[in-house]
C-alpha cells in the first residue's frame, strides 16, 4: 500500500529491531513491579491506567503535533461504553473492554472529520467544545441512563481466572494492556505511518506535495488516540467498577497534556514517564496541600520556557553532553535539544 | 419573551467584553490566551475589595478595578507573552493555561472559596411592554454597543488603533517598516485585559465572584472567537450577540442545555466554513 521504496535509507529508519522493544517491555514491566513496594499496588495499577492514556495523547501531541484539549471524552467513552454494554448485554470483562474501545473508536472516527480538517487552535478549541458536549450528555442530558453525577456501578463479573476485584490479576491484566499498547504504538509510530505522522508535525504542505492523503493519516491518527484512550477508560470501569462523570470531565485534560510534557512528548518513554511522575506528584501533593494547582501551574511554565524536551529531554542532552565531554574534551559546544 | 431577549443581549454584551481581548490577542500575536480567564475574575474580585473602601459606590470601584488590572496584565504580558511570540500556539496555550492555574490559586488563598454575592448597583427596573425589566441589564448592553463603537473608533482614527489593525492583517510587513510591533501589542493586550475587567465587573452583579467564574465563560467566549472569526472585530461583537441569544433561548427552555448549544453552534459553523481556520 504504501508508496515508499524499502531500498530507500527510510526503511533503514523504520526498522527498529524487535528485540529492543522486547528488552525496553522488560524493563518497563520491571520498573512498575519496583513501584509496588514503594506505593500500594493499587496505586500501581491506577498510574499504569493513566500511563495508557498518557500514551495515546501522546501519539496525536507528541508525534503528529496536534494538540487537543479534549482527549478526556474517548477516555469518558470507553468508561461509559463499557459500564452500559456490561450492565445491559453482557458482564464477560473482555466483552467490555472490546465494545469499550470499539465505542471510542467510532466516536473518534465520526468526530475525527469534522475535528481533524482544523489546525491549531481551532483544533484544541473544538476538542474542548465536543468534550464539553459529552460531558453535558453524559451528566444531564442522559441522566436516566447514566445516573448524571450520582455515577453508577458496572455490572463486570469475573470470567474465568480474569477477576478484576483481585488486586494480583488486575494489576496483571493492567500491565499486560500497557504492554500491548506500548508494543502497538511503538510499531506504529517507527512504521512509515509514523514517519508520515511525524513529517506531518514538522510541515503538512511538504507531505502533501508528495503525494500523500494527509487527510486519511490524521483521520487515522485520531482515531487510533481514540481507541487507546477509551481502553484506558474501560480499564478504569473494569478496575475501578464505579464511573462517574468525573471520567469525561472536560477540566481534566489539563492532567494528561501536563503529564506528555513533563515526561517529553513525542516519545513514548516520556509519556510513561511523565504518566508515573504526574500521578505520584499528584498524590503526593494533593495529601499534604489542600491547594496544589499553583505548584503545577509553576513547573508547566518552567516547562514551557526552559524544559522543552522534558524529563526524556534532560536526560537525553545530559548524556549527549557527557558523551561530548568525553570524546572532545571540555571546551565541546553542546547542542540543547 | 423579551425579558429573555433582554438576557440573551446582556448575556452577548458580557460575551463582547471577553471575547474582544481574546480576539484582538489572537489575531496579532498569534497566541490564546487562556490567562483571560483569570483575568476576568480578578476584576470582579477587585470589585468586591474596593466596593466597601468607596461606601459602595459601583463606578468609581468599577474604574479601579479597571486601574488595578493594568500593571498587572503588563507584568503578564512582559514576561510571560512576550516571550512567547513566533512560538508555537501550543506552548502558548499551556503557558497562558498555567497562568490560569497559579491567578485562580491565588483567588482561592486571598478571597476564598467560596461565592460572593454583588447587590445590584442600580436596583431600578423599567417597563416595556407592560413587564418589569432590570435597569442594570439594559445600562450593560448600552456600554457594550459604546464600547464597540469606542473600538471602531480607536482601530480607524488613532495611529495605535490603525497600527494594530495593520498588524493584525501582516505582522512582519508593519515590522518592515519600523514600526516596534511589540510596543503596540503591549498596548492591545492591556486594553482587552481591561475590557475583559469591565466583562468581569458588569457581570459580578448578576450571578456573583466566584474563583471558577473565568473557567464558565472562557469556553464560550472561544467559541465567539472562533465563529466571529479570530481577530475579526465586527465579527466578534456579531456573534457574541448571537451565542448570547442561542444561551438566553435554549436556557428558556432546556436550561443545562444552553452551554452545549453554543457548541452545537460552532461545530456547526466550522463544518460549513472548512477553509478559514
Amino acid at each position: 500500500m504504501s508508496p515508499l521504496n524499502p531500498d530507500t535509507s527510510l526503511s533503514r529508519i523504520c526498522a527498529t529491531k524487535r528485540t529492543t522493544i522486547y528488552r525496553d517491555m522488560v524493563l518497563m514491566a520491571a520498573g512498575f513491579l519496583a513501584l509496588i513496594p514503594l506505593l500500594a499496588m493499587h496505586r500501581v495499577t491506577d498510574f499504569m491506567i493513566f500511563c495508557i492514556f498518557v500514551m495515546s495523547f501522546d501519539l496525536l501531541y507528541g508525534y503528529m503535533g496536534r494538540l487537543s484539549f479534549g482527549q478526556m471524552l474517548y477516555l469518558g467513552t470507553g468508561v461509559y461504553v463499557s459500564t452500559l454494554f456490561s450492565l445491559h448485554f453482557n458482564p464477560n470483562p473482555i466483552l467490555s473492554l472490546m465494545a469499550g474501545v470499539v465505542g471510542g473508536a467510532i466516536v473518534a472516527g465520526i468526530l475525527g472529520l469534522i475535528v481533524v480538517g482544523l489546525e491549531g487552535a481551532s483544533f484544541a478549541l473544538t476538542n474542548l467544545a465536543f468534550n464539553q458536549v459529552g460531558f453535558f450528555l453524559i451528566g444531564s442530558a442522559f441522566q436516566k441512563v447514566t445516573q448524571g453525577e450520582d455515577g453508577i456501578s458496572a455490572g463486570v463479573e469475573p470470567w474465568g481466572f480474569l477477576d478484576l476485584a483481585n488486586e494480583h490479576v488486575a494489576f496483571g491484566f493492567v500491565l499486560l494492556c500497557l504492554l500491548f499498547t506500548f508494543y502497538m504504538l511503538r510499531i506504529l509510530t517507527s512504521s512509515p505511518y509514523g514517519i508520515i505522522i511525524r513529517s506531518i508535525k514538522e510541515n503538512e504542505t511538504r507531505v502533501k506535495f508528495l503525494g500523500y492523503n494527509t487527510f486519511f493519516y490524521k483521520w487515522l491518527t485520531f482515531v487510533l488516540a481514540g481507541a487507546f484512550a477509551a481502553l484506558a477508560g474501560t480499564l478504569y470501569t473494569l478496575y475501578v467498577g464505579f464511573v462517574s462523570p468525573v471520567f469525561i470531565h472536560p477540566m481534566n485534560n489539563v492532567d494528561v497534556i501536563f503529564a506528555a510534557l513533563i515526561g517529553g512528548a513525542g516519545n513514548l518513554f516520556g509519556a510513561i514517564i511523565g504518566g508515573v511522575l504526574f500521578m505520584a506528584m499528584k498524590d503526593t501533593l494533593s495529601t499534604h496541600i489542600p491547594q496544589w494547582e499553583w505548584i503545577l501551574g509553576l513547573l508547566l511554565l518552567v516547562i514551557v520556557f526552559w524544559l522543552r524536551g522534558g524529563v526524556t529531554g534532560l536526560i537525553k542532552s545530559l548524556r549527549d553532553f557527557l558523551r561530548a565531554r568525553m570524546s572532545r574534551g571540555p571546551v565541546a559546544e553542546v547542542k540543547k535539544g | 419573551m423579551i425579558q429573555t431577549l433582554l438576557y440573551g443581549l446582556t448575556t452577548g454584551a458580557i460575551l463582547y467584553f471577553f471575547a474582544i481581548g481574546l480576539s484582538i490577542t489572537f489575531g496579532t500575536m498569534q497566541i490564546i490566551n487562556f490567562a483571560h480567564a483569570m483575568v476576568y475574575a480578578l476584576g470582579a474580585y477587585f470589585l468586591i475589595t474596593f466596593l466597601p473602601i468607596l461606601q459602595g459606590f459601583f463606578p468609581l470601584a468599577a474604574l479601579f478595578a479597571i486601574l488595578a488590572i493594568i500593571p498587572i496584565a503588563y507584568v503578564m504580558e512582559r514576561f510571560v507573552i512576550r516571550r512567547l511570540y513566533g512560538e508555537s500556539l501550543d506552548y502558548a496555550m499551556i503557558a497562558t493555561f498555567a497562568l490560569l492555574l497559579i491567578g485562580t490559586d491565588v483567588i482561592k488563598w486571598i478571597w476564598g472559596n467560596t461565592p460572593q454575592p454583588v447587590t445590584d448597583p442600580i436596583g431600578v427596573s423599567f417597563q416595556l411592554f407592560g413587564i418589569d425589566l432590570p435597569l442594570y441589564r439594559a445600562v450593560i448592553v448600552t456600554m457594550a454597543f459604546a464600547v464597540f463603537a469606542g473600538l471602531n473608533l480607536f482601530f480607524k482614527k488613532s495611529i495605535v488603533g490603525k497600527i494594530v489593525i495593520a498588524a493584525l492583517e501582516d505582522t512582519e510587513g508593519v515590522r518592515c517598516l519600523g514600526l516596534n510591533v511589540d510596543k503596540y501589542f503591549s498596548i492591545v493586550f492591556i486594553l482587552g485585559s481591561a475590557l475583559a475587567v469591565l466583562g468581569g465587573v458588569l457581570y459580578a452583579p448578576i450571578s456573583s465572584a466566584e474563583p471558577y467564574m473565568g473557567f464558565d465563560i472562557l469556553l464560550i467566549a472561544f467559541a465567539v472567537v472562533i465563529v466571529g472569526g479570530m481577530g475579526n472585530l465586527t465579527g466578534t461583537f456579531i456573534s457574541a450577540f448571537v451565542l448570547g441569544m442561542v444561551i438566553a433561548l435554549t436556557g428558556r427552555y432546556y436550561s443545562q442545555a444552553a452551554d452545549t448549544m453554543v457548541f452545537v453552534v460552532m461545530a456547526a459553523v466550522l463544518i460549513f466554513r472548512r477553509s478559514d481556520a
